[in-house]
């Protein structure tokens, strides 16, 4: 760091335009892009008072909602943290056929609309579906309940994980993972000691990256869990229930909380990071 | 420095996404570019519309006005059509959308449109009190009727599950939960006529085997024909559309049920913007006419005319109790008595709880 700052500053000396013109252009793209439609958010939120926007939170079921939607995004996000570090490791680190093929499909979620994933998961495991036939027999209700939503949430964010994990270990030095192959350590041994401590906060990012993506998620969802307040109503779902009830403060009041979740936690994990660095 | 520009990459990305995932509940808006002047030979009308009637206008009452229009004045009228749900088509004209007719579900929502200046005469003044076409309130069941479901009463049966659209997000759903509610306060689903606490319970007991809520009137219905759920209710020109796809579920009739009422209004303030003031009206005319109403019956929605609703009566089953929205007191009262934050509806699933 202590090298690249005089660098720098001879590169600044040089050319300042082009670099304040650059920086003016990326700082008002992300004014005009992300904070002004923020403000407009939190003003219409607090438009009536901190009292007017306790009650919206308070009602039992936006409370209620709240709840389901932060418990099945942690779900996603923990089953995201680990099956997705599994699958990045199988995808850099094993040569198997049809592997490029499988490193493609990843990103397939990214392509549909939700909407259509919603409909999709209804239709293979509704009650005229191979396995939704098959779950009925059995008296398991998949849809149309929590498990549903989970399972929407999970291939909406399949994607998260692998694709932070991916490029540190293409990156990572081989030679540790090497040096303990030499001296005898096991597969895991290996992953666990060498692998993972490298890769984690990767896959901790990766991970709260499926948590704020699952806290929003709407179209896949809307189809798939029923909306019955109380029980199967997530936040997003409730929101539009507001708009469509023309209770836009409500609908920003749950909008502001959705977003200080999930900034807390990214938050969270920055001041974590670089804790950790700086020690 | 660079390094640490890259390891706040994510969280960056990360704020985009939620913000990207919250867009579509937020704002919105549907824009159709504004007209430009029109020509003698050709005019444009742009009609917002509610989803269920796309069939009928776009098959039959848009192209026999258009075939009108040609014979009598030599012009040519092109249409611009939108369709989505009542409530966000009414707020889309509010926003911007310079529809210069709008056809919805309910009154409420031209109310709205109304209550923001944009139309400026007497829309209920219009002839069936600016209502184009009816409907009624049923349920549909699965063939043969095998939960033996005859009544609004059969609905509370334990382990039943029913399905309706959610009145939040569907202006149009709340038709649904208004039947129940007022058959129950008329005395025909089994509690003491004119008690609002029996009614309460009733539609509570009802609410307790709603399992799914879809966003809409069609979703509702579609995902009853995916084979979930033993009741939907919906509405008869709903199961009428069902069945030309070729779709075999049976409709069940309650002895009393709400008669709905679909508006249709000119906008004022887009229409003179426009300058198709002329064509606007007679279209709107021209929905209260014979042509328009068969039309409508044929698509399964009751005629307003009542000349044509004899014609083609034999089709449309009686109904015992036919009663409409003012015997709750209008869309206003029902608003905020029954979907309002401490409205029944709202108290309902709240006493409902999370088990049930």
């Amino acid at each position: 760091m202590s090298s690249a700052r005089p660098r720098r500053a001879m590169h600044d000396a040089r050319r300042p335009w082009g670099l304040w013109g650059l920086r003016g252009a990326v700082v008002s793209y992300l004014v005009l892009m992300i904070v002004v439609p923020l403000l407009a958010v939190f003003q219409r939120g607090f438009s009536g008072g901190l009292r007017a926007f306790a009650r919206e939170l308070a009602n039992p079921i936006a409370f209620d909602a709240l709840k389901l939607t932060v418990l099945t995004a942690a779900i996603t996000a923990a089953v995201n943290l680990v099956m997705g570090t599994l699958t990045a490791y199988a995808l850099t680190r094993y040569e198997f056929p049809g592997r490029s093929v499988l490193d493609r499909l990843v990103d397939m979620p990214f392509a549909i609309p939700t909407l259509v994933t919603g409909v999709m998961l209804v239709v293979l495991y509704g009650p005229t579906g191979v396995l939704g036939g098959w779950l009925e027999a059995r008296h398991i209700s998949v849809i149309f309940a929590k498990p549903g939503i989970v399972l929407a949430l999970l291939f909406v964010t399949y994607p998260f994980v692998i694709r932070t994990v991916q490029p540190v270990l293409l990156e990572a030095e081989r030679a540790e993972e090497e040096a303990a192959f030499t001296i005898g350590a096991s597969k895991w041994t290996n992953f666990r000691l060498i692998v993972l401590p490298t890769i984690f906060p990767a896959a901790a990012s990766g991970a709260l990256l499926s948590f704020a993506r699952s806290l929003g998620e709407f179209g896949s969802i809307v189809v798939i869990a029923g909306n019955i307040p109380r029980r199967t109503l997530t936040v997003p779902v409730h929101i539009y229930g507001q708009v469509e009830a023309h209770n836009e403060r409500g609908a920003s009041a749950m909008s502001i909380v959705l977003l200080a979740l999930s900034f807390g936690l990214l938050w969270i994990l920055d001041w974590r990071q670089h804790r950790k660095r700086s020690s | 420095m660079g390094r640490d520009r890259l390891r706040r990459a994510p969280i960056f990305l990360a704020l985009l996404l939620l913000l990207g995932s919250l867009a579509p509940s937020g704002c919105r808006r549907e824009e159709a570019p504004g007209k430009t002047g029109a020509p003698a030979k050709s005019v444009t009308l742009i009609l917002g519309a509610y989803t269920t009637p796309r069939e009928v206008y776009g098959k039959a009452i848009l192209p026999a006005f258009q075939k009108e229009w040609q014979q009598k004045t030599g012009q040519t009228v092109e249409f611009r059509e939108s369709y989505q749900g009542s409530g966000a088509q009414s707020r889309a004209i509010i926003g911007g959308f310079e529809a210069d007719v709008a056809a919805l579900s309910l009154e409420g929502d031209i109310d709205r449109i109304a209550e923001a200046g944009l139309i400026t005469h007497d829309w209920k003044a219009k002839p069936h009190g600016g209502m184009v076409s009816d409907s009624i309130v049923v349920l549909a069941v699965r063939q043969g009727n095998p939960k033996k479901v005859l009544d609004w009463p059969d609905l509370t049966k334990p382990g039943l599950n029913v399905l309706t659209p959610d009145p939040k997000t569907s202006g149009g759903a709340q038709w649904n939960v208004n039947a129940i509610y007022g058959a129950a306060l008329r005395g025909f689903a089994g509690v003491p006529k004119d008690d609002p606490v029996a009614a309460k319970e009733f539609l509570k007991s009802v609410l307790r085997n709603v399992s799914i809520m879809d966003k809409g009137a069609r979703e509702s219905i579609t995902t009853f024909e995916k084979g979930v759920g033993d009741v939907a209710i919906t509405y008869e020109n709903e199961i009428f559309i069902g069945r030309q796809a070729g779709q075999a579920y049976d409709e069940v009739v309650p002895r009393s049920t709400i008669l709905i009422e679909n508006p249709a209004a000119l906008i004022d303030k887009y229409v003179d913007r426009h300058g198709v003031r002329v064509v606007a009206e007679a279209f709107v005319e021209f929905l209260h006419g014979p042509q328009a109403q068969k039309a409508y019956a044929q698509y399964g929605l009751r005629p307003v005319d009542e000349t044509v609703a004899k014609e083609s009566g034999t089709k449309l089953p009686a109904v015992e109790d036919l009663w409409k929205i003012d015997y709750l007191g209008g869309w206003k009262k029902v608003a905020q008595e029954l979907y309002g934050p401490d409205g029944i509806y709202t108290q309902a699933f709240t006493e409902l709880g999370s088990k049930r």
